[in-house]
Order: structure tokens, then sequence, then C-alpha cells
């Protein structure tokens, strides 16, 4: 079991950002074509990033660069705790903290609108925080374990035990795609009303940077919604990658429909979703399999 | 045992020492080779014991018990003095009945009691030493450059005809030293009567530290302080009487091992025990006064806050979690201790409400302030579960946090001295102004949320054990004030890394004992950073394992990659803040984009022609985290909880106690 898990965590860091790229251009050709434009070729994320790391380095600051490329290998170790099977727990804390590096290096910026940007980025991680954190709780109590591989044992997809989580995840992972209605911070589209937030001062380097940790994050997340149907089938590993297809083609169509929310909004909204999900589920989880759990 | 009444002892020598000695240079020397002598001392009683079994020395003294009694009352006398001038009389009438239990507790049925092992020592007490005697004098180090700073500040006052203090830091120095000989007996004492001695001198320590400015502001908020902990303190005496009559002992650990088998027999007392340790650690309804020791100069919310008094609340809880488990055997209805479950739903509702009004404070004491209530909140939680995983998080959350909040206090005791504010808005300065103490005040950040402390054994370990304890409603609760915990650190630390190129260094002002103790707090940050692995399997577990029976199966390998990643965070974040002071002084950088035409880095030209200058501020959400809304609804939960875990335990004591009559 071992190299196996080696090697899954060696496929995903060769093949994710691939995998990241493509989808991102999917998604922009996807939403191009919702808009009834013609979008990009499917690789344009990729040449997009191959012209970056052509500009001239005008990096406002050494100090940005090390503070993304330090996010970007968070983020990686990230998915190959994910993908080793190793401490979901662990998966989650990294996510958090390439945010927070992300989050330090834009702040680099005296530019008011990064400023702006920041504040939000961090407010964003606020809102996400909670629902990751009882997501890891729900692995925990349905399998006994934080480890991810304990998910490849189980009969049922945990989603027939975590509806609710499911649904909370979904919701938060609109915040973290950066997708309407919750890109305060910084959103792909050129309609943000502090430019692109908390990377306006950004070019080149830095740029790709983001780009290819973004590429990661994607499937990292798209990733995070495959692991509610796994089981101990191997065939079930198709049943996730067709639901993270599907999340993703419904974020898409959110991201398409909905006008941009205030901060206020996107705050309270997520904290009561997760609030209520987390609840709700929990107090399922203790009705239908009461194993010593006290409901208060 | 000679060490231990040495650690007592000495520190009052030293108190008296500066008392007496009336030059500033001289006193000065007088405190730094005391608290090398007192930290030595520790380090050495410390290293004989850490990680053995626990020692009980065969001792007990009826000259030591009239002295201590005659300290206690004379305790009481002065705040019954001070209640009395300053027109307090609520705290007055509590200083009569403190008094009075004192002596019910020394003449009554418990005074005749016999104690055989009045002193003892053992992992959980080495540690405290430890900390009390490295932190807590280190402290005072620094306090010895930061009170001539301070003294000259109030000396500029009174020229202007303002408020302010006259000169008594000797006063100042020997009420901490004494703080310090207090601390040192609540964590050796065995015998309770002693131990509540001990007790009383810490309130009474902070009492006077607290309003050492005699300003209004800080005369009030002493008595709050007082009133508060002299509740606390006639819980821990009722609690010494009735163990004294109900059990016929009167030495902590035989208590606790009849507790463990008769847990309705003890649940009152440990019900009362729990109350005075949850006003000492300032938790809710009892936070206010911690607040208001903000008023207090910063050595004294520094140690108050890491090494002294909010310890001594949570060391004795923690020495009581045996009792506290959720789970007794023994009980009626579903065998759940009420003490325990209260004190549970009490730390935690800390624990998010206070996470959650820290995100709308700026003031930096402040913060720090609203992050130690939250930080003890999951001690106490972890304390009232028990188990051995949560005992063993509770443990580490006291090192680590001891390290990081005495190093983030003194960071911003300095600063505020050369930068003439503590407000975090203004931490932008501190990059070009301070660059040092920037790069160090970072590092207390990073010990504070991210390595290992935040992140490993808050979350980690103690998410693991919250689950485990089948209380779902804290894992819920712990999610939400974690997410707050984020918000608040990750805003300070972007407002230190941005940083404001506009301003000169005035780092050169710094006291030198003041950069020793920084240095200090930030090596031991470190090492125990660093050494976690072995101070868990050499000393936390094999204690943990006698307390609670459990085996705590760390560091497993998840646990090592999170340590390693945690301790890259840990060096990289401070290296970064270093390179962004170089790049700053250099120039580095560009125009940023105004959406116009820009003008230097805060202003910029308007359709008019004119400049403008830009501010940006931090977001502070006072509208939804409102201080006094979240507040006033914590101290009613948390009054209403205790309210029910004490009557719930007078309720269990009268039907035990009736059915054996």
């Amino acid at each position: 079991m071992v190299w196996l898990s080696v090697l899954l965590a060696i496929l995903f860091v060769v093949v994710a950002p691939v995998l990241g790229c493509l989808i991102t251009g999917a998604d922009r050709i996807l939403t191009a074509r919702m808009q009834r434009r013609r979008g990009p070729s499917i690789l344009q994320p990729y040449y997009d990033v191959r012209k970056l790391l052509e500009k001239d380095a005008r990096a406002n600051d050494v100090v940005q660069v090390i503070l993304l490329a330090l996010s970007l290998v968070m983020l990686v170790v990230a998915g190959v705790c994910l993908y080793a099977g190793a401490n979901f727990l662990l998966c989650i804390l990294l996510e958090t903290l390439s945010s927070l590096m992300f989050i330090l290096a834009a702040s680099v910026d005296p530019s008011p609108f990064v400023q702006v940007g920041v504040q939000r980025e961090i407010l964003q991680v606020m809102c996400c925080e909670p629902m990751l954190l009882l997501f890891a709780v729900g692995v925990y109590l349905y399998t006994g374990s934080f480890s991810v591989s304990s998910l490849f044992s189980t009969n049922l997809p945990m989603v027939v035990w975590l509806p609710l989580i499911f649904i909370g995840l979904v919701f938060v992972l609109t915040i973290k795609l950066r997708k309407s209605p919750f890109d305060i911070a910084s959103s792909h589209h050129a309609h943000q009303e502090i430019v692109a937030g908390a990377s306006t001062e950004m070019s080149g380097l830095s740029l790709a940077l983001i780009e290819v940790t973004h590429w990661y994050e994607l499937v990292i997340l798209m990733s995070w919604v495959g692991m509610f149907f796994v089981t101990s089938n191997p065939l079930s590993v198709l049943l996730a990658i067709l639901a993270a297809a599907v999340v993703f083609l419904l974020e898409i169509w959110i991201d398409n429909s909905f006008a941009r929310v205030k901060w206020q909004v996107m705050f309270k909204s997520s904290w009561m979703v997760a609030l209520v999900c987390g609840m709700v589920n929990f107090a399922m989880f203790f009705f239908i399999d009461s194993n010593g759990l006290v409901f208060f | 045992m000679g060490i231990i009444w040495f650690l007592i002892v000495f520190p009052l020598v030293a108190a008296a020492l500066c008392v007496i000695s009336r030059d500033e240079r001289l006193r000065g020397v007088i405190v730094c080779v005391s608290a090398c002598v007192i930290a030595v001392g520790s380090i050495v009683l410390a290293a004989q014991h850490l990680g053995g079994t626990a020692r009980y020395y065969a001792f007990s003294s009826v000259a030591i018990s009239v002295v201590l009694f005659i300290v206690e009352l004379a305790l009481c006398a002065y705040i019954m003095w001070r209640s009395l001038s300053a027109r307090k009389y609520g705290v007055f009438v509590l200083a009569c009945v403190q008094a009075l239990l004192a002596c019910v507790a020394e003449f009554g049925p418990s005074g005749s009691v016999e104690v055989h092992r009045a002193v003892y020592i053992d992992t959980l007490s080495s540690i405290m030493v430890l900390i009390i005697g490295i932190i807590g004098s280190g402290i005072c180090v620094y306090a010895v450059g930061y009170m001539r700073d301070f003294q000259r500040h109030q000396d500029e006052l009174a020229r202007q005809g303002k408020e302010f203090s006259t000169d008594r830091q000797g006063f100042f120095f020997a009420v901490m030293f004494a703080f310090l000989s207090g601390m040192f007996g609540i964590v050796t004492f065995n015998d309770l009567a002693w131990m509540l001695c001990a007790w009383e001198v810490t309130t009474v320590c902070s009492f006077y530290l607290i309003g050492y400015t005699k300003t209004a502001e800080a005369t009030a908020n002493s008595f709050r302080q007082i009133w508060m902990n002299l509740i606390g303190g006639i819980a821990f005496a009722t609690a010494v009487i009735i163990i004294g009559v109900t059990c016929s002992v009167m030495e902590l650990d035989r208590f606790i091992a009849i507790g463990a088998l008769a847990p309705m027999a003890a649940m009152l007392p440990v019900a009362l025990l729990a109350l005075a340790s949850l006003t000492k650690a300032a938790q809710m309804p009892f936070h206010t006064w911690l607040l208001g020791a903000m008023v207090a100069p910063t050595p004294t919310s520094a140690l108050l806050h890491s090494s002294t008094m909010v310890k001594a609340g949570v060391f004795l809880l923690i020495r009581l979690s045996p009792l506290m488990g959720v789970y007794v055997s023994g009980l009626p209805r579903m065998g759940i201790n009420p003490v325990g479950f209260s004190v549970i739903l009490v730390g935690c509702i800390t624990f998010l409400l206070a996470s959650l009004i820290a995100v709308s404070q700026s003031n930096a004491k402040r913060v720090l302030a609203y992050s130690t209530i939250p930080t003890r909140g999951r001690i106490v939680t972890c304390a009232g579960i028990g188990s051995a995983a949560a005992v063993w998080a509770a443990i580490f959350l006291l090192i680590f946090h001891a390290c990081a909040k005495s190093l983030l206090f003194l960071c911003v005791g300095t600063a505020e001295h050369h930068i003439g504010s503590r407000n975090i808005e203004d931490m932008d300065s501190l990059i070009t102004r301070m660059p040092k103490l920037a790069v160090l005040m970072a590092f207390g950040i990073c010990g504070m949320f991210i390595a290992p402390f935040g992140m490993l054994v808050s979350k980690w370990a103690a998410l693991g054990a919250f689950v485990n304890s089948g209380v779902i409603v804290i894992v819920i609760m712990l999610a939400f004030g974690s997410a707050a915990t984020f918000f608040f650190w990750a805003k300070w630390l972007a407002k230190i890394v941005a940083g404001d190129p506009s301003a000169e260094n005035v780092e050169g002002s710094v006291h030198t004992t003041e950069w020793c103790a920084l240095g200090l707090m930030a090596l031991l940050l470190a090492a125990c950073s660093i050494f976690l692995p072995a101070i868990s399997s050499g000393v936390v577990t094999p204690y943990v394992r006698q307390l609670t029976g459990g085996v705590m199966r760390m560091p497993s390998a998840g646990d090592l990659v999170l340590m390693a990643v945690c301790a890259f965070v840990m060096i990289a974040i401070p290296l970064v803040v270093a390179l962004r002071a170089r790049s700053i002084r250099r120039g580095d950088g560009h125009q940023p984009y105004f959406g116009g035409v820009g003008h230097g880095h805060a202003a910029f030209m308007d359709s008019m022609g004119q400049q403008v200058a830009y501010t940006q501020r931090n977001w502070y959400l006072e509208g939804m985290f409102n201080e006094e809304k979240i507040g006033m609804i914590g101290t009613v939960l948390c009054t209403i909880i205790a309210f029910m875990g004490i009557s719930a335990s007078v309720g269990l004591a009268v039907v035990f106690f009736g059915s054996v009559i």
C-alpha cells in the first residue's frame, strides 16, 4: 500500500497542474458559451502562464515572490497528503496556510485596491473555515479516523450519511473557487470594483505563480467533492469523478446566473449554512447511529 | 524539598531588597541577579522531577500553618482597608466573608485534620515551576528597562499637570517577586489550607499591580479584579472547609483519590474549586477583570497572562481533571458529571465568544487579552473532558501559550514606548522603525496561531479529543472559534508585513534588559517548538498516563509531517519579515495603482489637481462582532451554566449524604 500512496502522490504533483489547466480552459469556454461568446482555446490558461513567465521580472518585491512560492508549495503538500491517503485535517490546515501565504504576499503592495482585496481575502478564509473543519469532523465521525485512505474501506459512499455536510461544502466551494455571487476579493471576470483585488499589483512571475496555484487548488477542491462518493469498490472512483464534474458545472452555472453580493451576505450565509448543516447532519448521525454521542 | 522552600522564600527576600534599595540602578542589579537565581533554582528543581513519578514529602509544620494563616488574615485586612478607603463596601463585605471563612477553616473541624504530606512535586508542578521561574523572572528582568521608561513618561505627565503615577517602582518589583513566590506555593503545596493562602497571595498581588498607577481607571479595574477573585477565593475556602469536614482530609492528592472512588461525595467541593479556577482563569462571566488589567504597565499584563494568575486557575483544573470527566461511573441520570459538563460548556462558550470579540479589537493589548481568554477556554474544556488526549493538549496549550504570549506582550510593550501607540493600525511602521522587534512580533504571532501551538495542538489534538468526548456541540463551537482566530491574527500579521516606508529607525533606545527578555522568550518558543516530540514523549505523555491511565499515541507519522511543516512556516514567516524590512530600507517597490495619478505611496491627485492623502484600515467588523453584545451573551450564558453546575452538585451532595445518614 505504501508504494500506491507514493505513486498517487507523485501522480498528483505531475498531473494536477495539467488537469487544472484543462479544467480552467473548459471553464472559460463554457462560460463564454453561456454568454453566447465563442471563447478561447482550451489551452488558453497555459498560453497565459507561458506569456507571463516570458515577461521581464518587475516583481514589486522579492518577498512577494517568495511568499507566493510558499503558497504554492503548501498547496502541493496539501494535495500530496490528500492523495497519499494521509490525515485529512492536515490537508485542510495546509490549504489554510497556503491562503495565509497568499494574503501576506498581497499585503506587501501599498495600493488601496490591494489592501481592500487583502481584507476581503482574510474574510473569505474566515467564511470557509468552519465548514471545512466540520467536513473533517464528518470524515472522522464516519470512518473513525481523519485518514483519507479509510474512506476506501467503506461500504456506502459518505454522501449517504453526510448529505448536508456535502451541501455545505458545495456552498463554500463557490467562495473557494472565487465564483459569483462570492467573488468578492478577486474575480476571474473584469467586472470587479476593486480591479483584481489582492493581485492588482502583481505581474509576470507573481501572477504566473498564482495561476499555477489555482490549478492545483482546483484539483484539490474537486477531490474533496469526490471524497463523498468513494467506497471500497474501485469503480466508485468513476462515480466520484462524475460527481466532481457535475458539481463543477453547477458552480459555472451559479457563477453566470448570480450577481455579486456584499461581504455581509457572504459572511452571514456561509456561517449560517455551516452551522445548520453541521448541527442537523451530526444530529441525524446521532439519531440513526448513536455510538455514545451526546447531542446537547 | 529544600529547593522548593528556597523558591518560595528567596523571591520574598528579593522583594524586601527591592523595597529597601532606593537607587534605580542598584535595584536593577538586584532584580536581574534574583531573577537569574530563581530561574536556575527552578531549572534545578524541574530537572530532578520532570517526567518522573510524583514525589510527596512527609512534612508538616504547625509553625508554617500559623504563619500562613496570619498572612491570609493580613491580606484580607489589606483588602478591607483599601476597599474602605475607596468606599467599595461590596468588596469590604466579601473580604470580611473571606476572613471569616479562613478562621472557620483554621479553628473549625477542618482545622484539626492532620496533614502528613504538605509539599509535593510532580511533572505538572515541574512544568509550572519552569514557566514561573523562567518566564516569570524573565518578565521581571524586562520590567527593569520598561519601568524606567514608564516612570520617565509619568514624570513627563506630571510636568504637564496631567494625571500621573508617583515613583513606587521598589514596591512594584517587590510585588512582582511576591507574586512568583505565591505561584510557587500554589503549584507545590499539597496542604489545601496552605494552597488557599498562596491563592490569596496571587489575588492580592495582582490587585496591587493592576491598581499600580492609582489613576481612576486603574483603581476601578483593580476593584473589579478583586471582587471577582474574592468570589473565587470564597469558593475555594468553602471547598476546603467542606473537604475537611466530609472527607476528613486536607491534602489535595488524598482528596482526589477519595473523589475518584466516591464521585458523589466529592462533587460539591470539586464544583467550588472549579468555580475558583474559572475566576482565576478569567473565563466568562469573570473575563472582564483580565481586560481591565490592561491599564497596568505591560510587565504586569505579561505576568498575569503568561506565567502567573490565569495559569494558576488552569493548573488547578488540570489537577482536578480526573474528577471532571464527562462520564463518571456511580452517578445517577445517564452518568453525566454535572461539574465536568458545566466546565466544558463554560470553557467552550468562552472560547467561541471571546474569539469573536477579538475580531473587533484594534488595541493590540486587548487583542492579546481576547486571545488569552479563548486559549484558557480551550484548556478549561480539555481539562473538563479529562481524557488522555485532552489533558495532553491542555498541558501543551499551557506551555506554548506561556512562551508565545509573554513574547507578544513584551513586544507590544516595547513598541508602545517607542512608536507611541499600542494600536495595530500603527504597527505598519514597526517594520521600518523597529525591524528586529517586528521580526520577533511576527514570530510570536506565528507561535500563537500557526506552529505548533495553534494548528497542531488546538485543532489537531483538541479537535480529536473533542470529537471523542462525544459532545458534538463543542466541536462546532471550536470550528467557528478557530475561524475567527484566523481572521484577527492574519490581519495583524498582514499589517506588519505591509510596512510603511516613510519612517525612521528608533530601535537604538531599547534597553538591553528588554532585548534580553525578548530574546529569552523567543528562544523558549523556538526550543519548545523544536523539541515538541521530545517533550511529548519524555515528559507529558508519561504524566498523562499516570493521571488518566490512558495512552496518548503522539507523535504519529502524520503528526511529524505536520510538525515539520509548522516548524518550516514558523521559521519562514519571521525570515520573510526580516527580508521585507531590508527591501523597504533599500526603497524597493514601485508606484502603486490608484485608478488615477498616484503621488508617492499614500496620496493621489484628484480630478481638481489636488493632492489627496489616503489611509487604509484593517477590517474590524464592529457591527457584527460587537464587544458589548457578545460579552453580554457570554456573561449571561456562562452564569446560568455555572449556577446549574453548582446547584446540580449541591443536589448530588444532598442526595449522597442523605442516603449515607
